[in-house]
């Protein structure tokens, strides 16, 4: 009996000294005990003048991908804007981080003293309007997400949320077309993620611009062009829980495609398409998000459609910094002037080692096509399922390619 | 090797197990320890074979004090010993078994460990099949296996706790023979029993313990009276019991048919009376267990019937078995009798009838428990964890934890471990329970307490069953001859008129 | 030896345990260049540094509680129950089941998140009686059967939120879409905690204490996972006994599945469980089946959790080194119980 009652006694004291140390943060002036369930005065840091900002990756800050291509833009503005400090969590996501929710992890990091917090996912999107509207006080940048598009469909008005998001689709058509005028069986595979309005948009767009090339620059027959999809379910690996890359990708090389667009955050594609390539059996593939991501396998590398993140972060950091701060949804184009400038595109299309002479100048036209006004989205184009998307002549509003409801016709593969 | 005990004290909590140890053991010899149930017998040996470490004293082997701090230390001096209740027989094979425990990679000679074995084996006149299961081995062989690896394993002192417990005549006097084959090899053995008549055919000399101090040493030949005196400080004088067998029939077996390889048992029919006590005898695995089994439910009859109190529970499970009266308590205590880990308090909660409600009534169970500790002489107290009793307790723990309303009880071994005094008294609460109406079945290896507790015999010989012998009408030798398979020929003449009177 | 002294001495093993566990993972700090004192200060400041963060230690520490209360269960009766992250996996899928039957009716909001838990108890106490009936009438290890539910449990939830329960236009591994609020467990203020959350663990850990140690069919339990045959030959029917630990250990993982979706996560997720089984298995474990340990341990490893979060972004550490450390303070303490068997053995 005493036992038991020493061991209860000793629980107590466990829990109550938990809390009472909590009842005394450290060296804090004020009065801690009034304040409401959100702690938020900014801590004092060191150096008051520096600006933290904080950054929630989905996946690893260094996955040659989607997460890296945010990291290095955080550096980028680090570089550009004196003053300022990144702070970073990377492999945010209920999977690698059980028991935690994005809001709360950002929470942690202004807890360190971030005074922006980057949410790079659309997976984050309840979180990060969770966390925007209980931290009304702390900037977001919700990039890929569209919470504050006025004319949108999920439009919440919040003062302290920015969304940005680079105009990919023109990616994904220039890497539709780079795939077009390389394959040589005229099967193409899209290495899909989840399957959201976003990855549904980049699929149709790469279709697009393959078969724009397929048919304009090969002379092909549209009919001929075989294009698949195939969704493992997550941005990147999660084993035992997404659909295996590797095995997708070695899939699509069974059964004849020989080149594989990447629409995940990590390399996949290029380690297979080397491996089927180093048994004799050419396969090209085209990462994506990352402008290094060719370097994994570059000699099957044909391009890389990718972000630049920095000069938006840099430019909405600085407005927060000197209070000229406004709630916008940004969908930027490329710099058409030259899509790979660092310092002015939004995104841009590296072509890899694989490329060969005469299609890299078959490409340089497509792009020039697409500068000077080409427009992919114009009718008659129907629906997965056949039904009409766009009428002859007409051209798909913001709207109608954001939230793109179905796949196009032509493409195999689940549109939901 | 020359063994000296110097000054031993071993304490377990408020029990002083041994207490200021002293004395010799030469080598060459067979050396006797004798003691009461809980005299501290057992643990004066785990002391000497590295299990246990003394609270003070030490141990000279050949004059030299040596720290045994394991058992594997103690074969490494040359000591090995057998347990009173050895608990693990993994599946293993015979041969597997013997060379576990031996350093370094013998798995590649295999062969030759094969011969090894079967040369060593023939030594003691054991007849082991190297590549049978340890688990389908009787007590008795696993002993003799037990035996053969410590030799192997370079044992020249072999300490035998209890050896003669549970095991048949004959391989008792295999064993015997082997131990006197040791002791011509110079080897010394240390045999720990409480059985007067094993001691005295078998050691050279003896060593007496009551309640953890030495009482005496004697030398061969011996005095039975004063042994006894030794051990209980008294006389006990044995006297038959009387017969309270009644007319009523509470149990009947009915062209019973068992099969349990290798042995099948036909055509049983067979009568209790109320108040009767039954008593099996026969070799070990002659089919006596199996029979009781069937009678307690645990094995199914392939065809015939058993009837309880008028009941047909043929195909019922053990546990209706015991709901309608029928208590078993099997062999192997630690096994299948005891749980350990639980104290005795909670083996009373757990087998009591009365008060199971949701919560457990710790001051009932407490109550009940101190008075059956009180009733059975249990050395140990209500929150004594069972596998500490001592050997002897742990049969009396069994014994009391079968319920008063039982109709019928079914015994294996049921003073296997208890001493002489402590089976009196066991038998005469059996007894007891009898007057009361309740019948019982028992298994003995000891043809003495065969003969003097039944009113019938049932003699059983590689599965077949003898008629019921009256106990009064047959004496030892002839017990001994059926036992041995002799007089069968008789018995199958007699078969016939049995049957026609059965079925009458 | 007076039993008091035994007592100490084993408390101070265990801490011995304890210290060697920091010990082993300051070694490893050491190694990978970081700095020890600063990762410990940090943990325990990511743990207890506000109230914010005392609150998600105790998000935390609900279904780790709950978990370990059932885990005794099975452990009492000498089961592994390792199938208890497809138990927690699927009273979420029952939970939610529930709530999203009821979405769009004019069902009192309140009743059907008292439903949906039920729900999710039985479809806990279901799971874990498959393992149960595998063990008990086919003779599968509850190991190997266990192992093979969770799994089956992961691909059904995942076939869920990537098919069938899918948000409209979006199949995605992040999850359903999240119930509006009027569904969710009110939480304490702004904190990410609910005190019916507190409450209900609290309640499960008295009734698994009581359970154990005051009732008849504790001690039944006991005796059955001490040693089976015996416990058959005494009387207790032994299967039966072994199938209702299951059942009470699949209520007690249920629940904790359904509080991750109505007072976390809002919804179902593909790591609805997060682990807390295997947690609750290593709890078990390190407490040695002591009921009464249950609560602070529990709240030690929660806290470790949270506070484990502030090594990656401070330190950039990874973060799974509080699994380590958890984990090898499992081991350390276990082998501290052997080194402690010995040396009391040897007095
Ligand atoms: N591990 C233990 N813990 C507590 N008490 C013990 C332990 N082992 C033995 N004892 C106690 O020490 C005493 C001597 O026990 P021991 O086993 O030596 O008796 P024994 O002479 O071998 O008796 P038996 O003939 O019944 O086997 C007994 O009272 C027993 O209860
Ligand atoms: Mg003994």
């Amino acid at each position: 009996m005493k036992k038991k009652l020493v061991f209860w006694v000793l629980t107590v004291l466990m829990v109550s000294a938990l809390i009472l140390t909590a009842c005394q943060p450290s060296a804090e002036p004020a009065p801690p005990a009034e304040e409401p369930a959100q702690v938020e005065e900014p801590e004092p840091v060191e150096e008051p003048e520096e600006f933290v900002f904080g950054m929630l990756l989905v996946g690893p800050y260094n996955d040659r991908g989607w997460s890296q291509a945010h990291h290095e833009a955080g550096e980028y503005v680090m570089e550009n804007l004196p003053g300022t400090r990144m702070i970073y969590l990377d492999v945010v996501n209920t999977a690698d981080r059980p028991g935690t929710t994005a809001a709360q992890l950002a929470e942690e990091l202004v807890q360190q003293g971030a005074q922006l917090v980057v949410f790079n996912s659309d997976d984050m999107k309840d979180d990060a309007v969770e966390f925007t509207r209980n931290n009304p006080d702390v900037y977001v940048i919700h990039a890929s997400g569209d919470s504050v598009w006025a004319e949108g469909e999920n439009y919440v008005p919040l003062p302290n949320m920015v969304n940005v998001m680079g105009e990919m689709e023109y990616g994904k058509m220039i890497a539709g077309c780079d795939a077009a005028l390389h394959t040589q069986t005229g099967s193409i595979g899209y290495l899909g993620p989840l399957i959201n309005e976003e990855t549904r948009r980049l699929v149709a767009s790469s279709y697009l611009g393959a078969q724009y090339c397929w048919e304009n620059y090969l002379g092909n027959d549209p009919a001929d062009l075989n294009f698949r999809v195939t969704w493992i379910g997550f941005w990147f690996n999660i084993p035992g829980f997404t659909e295996d890359p590797t095995q997708v990708a070695n899939e699509f090389i069974n059964t004849g495609v020989d080149v594989i667009i990447s629409g995940i955050d990590t390399t996949e594609a290029l380690v297979e398409a080397r491996k089927a390539t180093g048994e004799g059996n050419q396969v090209y593939a085209i990462p994506y998000d990352y402008v290094g991501a060719c370097d994994e396998a570059p000699e099957v590398c044909l391009g890389v459609p990718w972000y630049n993140w920095g000069p938006a972060y840099l430019r909405h950091i600085t407005s927060a910094m000197n209070g000229t701060w406004e709630s916008v949804f940004e969908w930027l184009p490329p710099d058409w002037g030259d899509i790979n400038n660092h310092d002015t595109t939004a995104i841009g299309y590296v072509s890899g080692p694989g490329m060969s002479p005469d299609n890299e100048a078959l490409l340089q036209q497509f792009i020039d096509e697409l500068a000077g006004g080409l427009n992919l989205w114009v009718g008659p184009l129907n629906f997965q399922d056949g039904t009409t998307f766009l009428a002859e002549g007409q051209e798909a509003t913001d709207h109608e390619i954001w939230y793109l409801p179905q796949l196009l016709e032509g493409i195999e593969g689940r549109s939901e | 090797m020359k063994i000296g005990f110097n000054q031993i004290n071993k304490h377990f909590g408020e029990v002083h197990a041994n207490v200021d140890i002293n004395f010799n053991i030469q080598s060459g010899m067979i050396y006797g320890i004798l003691g009461e149930n809980g005299a501290g017998k057992s643990t004066l040996m785990k002391i000497l074979s590295g299990f246990i470490q003394p609270d003070s004293g030490e141990i000279v082997l050949d004059g030299r004090v040596v720290e045994i701090e394991s058992p594997a230390d103690a074969i490494k001096f040359g000591i090995g010993m057998l347990h009173q209740d050895p608990l693990d027989f993994p599946p293993m094979q015979v041969i597997d078994n013997f060379i576990a425990g031996q350093e370094g990679g013998l798995l590649l000679k295999h062969k030759g460990i094969i011969r090894e074995f079967k040369a060593l084996q023939e030594q003691f006149g054991f007849t082991l099949d190297p590549e049978a299961y340890v688990d389908t081995l009787t007590v008795g062989e696993r002993q003799q296996l037990e035996i053969l690896r410590l030799l192997w394993l370079g044992a020249r002192v072999l300490i035998l706790d209890e050896p003669t417990t549970g095991i048949s005549v004959q391989q008792k006097e295999k064993l015997f023979a082997a131990l006197r084959v040791l002791a011509q090899q110079e080897k010394t053995v240390v045999f720990v029993s409480h059985k007067l008549e094993d001691v005295e055919v078998l050691c050279d000399k003896v060593a007496v313990l009551r309640n953890g101090c030495l009482v005496g040493e004697v030398e061969s030949p011996f005095d039975t009276d004063q042994l006894v005196e030794l051990m209980f400080g008294k006389l006990i004088i044995l006297k038959d019991p009387e017969s309270v067998s009644g007319d009523e029939i509470v149990f009947e077996l009915q062209n019973l048919y068992i099969e349990q390889y290798p042995i099948t048992i036909e055509n049983v029919n067979f009568r209790l009376h109320a108040g009767e006590v039954i008593g099996l005898a026969g070799m070990e695995g002659s089919g006596q267990d199996v029979l009781l089994r069937a009678c307690a439910g645990l094995q199914r009859p392939v065809s015939g019937r058993v009837i309880v109190n008028g009941e047909d529970l043929t195909g019922k499970n053990y546990h209706e078995f015991i709901r309608k009266g029928v208590g078993f308590l099997p062999a192997s205590r630690l096994e299948e009798g005891l749980v350990p880990g639980l104290t005795l308090a909670e083996h009373f909660t757990v087998t009591s009838d009365e008060k199971q409600k949701l919560f457990i009534d710790k001051t009932y169970f407490r109550s009940l428990s101190e008075q059956m500790i009180d009733e059975y002489r249990i050395i140990g107290r209500p929150d004594t964890p069972v596998e500490s009793l001592s050997g002897g307790n742990q049969q009396r723990a069994a014994l009391s934890l079968l319920k008063d309303s039982l109709s019928i009880i079914l015994l294996e071994h049921p003073t296997r471990g208890l001493d002489m005094e402590s089976s009196i008294y066991m038998w005469d609460k059996l007894r007891e329970r009898c007057k009361r109406g309740t019948s019982i079945f028992f298994i003995s290896a000891d043809l003495d307490e065969v003969l003097r507790y039944s009113d019938r015999i049932l003699v059983f010989f590689s599965g077949r069953v003898s008629k019921p012998q009256d106990s009064a009408a047959i004496d030892l030798d002839q017990l001994g001859l059926m036992i041995g398979g002799k007089g069968w020929e008789q018995e199958i003449a007699n078969e016939e008129t049995y049957e026609a009177i059965s079925n009458a | 030896m007076k039993p008091s002294r035994t007592r100490n001495i084993s408390i101070l093993f265990q801490l011995g345990g304890l210290v060697l566990a920091f010990g082993f993972v300051s070694l490893i700090l050491l190694l990978i260049d970081a700095d020890p004192i600063q990762a410990f200060s940090l943990l325990w400041e990511g743990a207890v540094g506000n109230t914010t963060r005392i609150a998600s230690v105790f998000v935390v520490w609900v279904p780790i509680v709950l978990v370990t209360c059932g885990v005794l269960v099975t452990f009492t009766a000498g089961l592994w129950n390792i199938g208890i992250e497809g138990q927690i996996t699927i009273g979420a899928i029952f939970t939610t089941g529930v709530i999203r039957m009821f979405l769009d009716t004019p069902v009192n909001p309140v009743l059907v998140i008292i439903l949906s838990m039920l729900a999710g108890m039985l479809g806990g106490a279901l799971w874990a009686v498959l393992a149960g009936v595998l063990k008990v009438f086919s003779g599968v290890n509850e190991i190997f059967g266990g192992l093979g539910l969770n799994f089956i449990a992961t691909a059904l939830n995942i076939g869920l939120i990537f098919g069938a329960w899918s948000r409209p236009g979006v199949a995605s591994m992040s999850g359903t879409e999240p119930f509006p609020e009027v569904y969710w467990l009110p939480t304490f203020q702004n904190f990410r905690f609910s005190w019916y959350s507190i409450l209900l663990s609290v309640i499960g850990l008295v009734v698994i204490y009581f359970l154990l140690q005051g009732t008849h069919f504790g001690l039944r339990l006991k005796a059955v996972g001490k040693s089976i045959k015996s416990a058959f030959r005494l009387g207790i029917t032994t299967w039966q006994h072994m199938l209702l630990a299951f059942l009470v250990c699949g209520v007690f993982a249920g629940l904790a599945g359904a509080l991750q979706v109505v007072a976390v996560y809002h919804r179902l997720i593909p790591s609805i469980s997060s682990g807390y089984g295997f947690m609750g298995l290593m709890i078990g474990m390190l407490i040695n089946y002591q009921a009464i340990w249950v609560a602070p341990i529990a709240l030690f490893f929660a806290a470790l959790n949270i506070g484990g979060i502030q090594l990656p972004i401070v330190m950039k550490l990874d973060s799974a080194l509080t699994g380590v450390l958890q984990g090898s303070l499992v081991l350390f303490v276990l082998l501290m119980q052997g080194v402690k068997q010995r040396v009391l053995g040897k007095q």
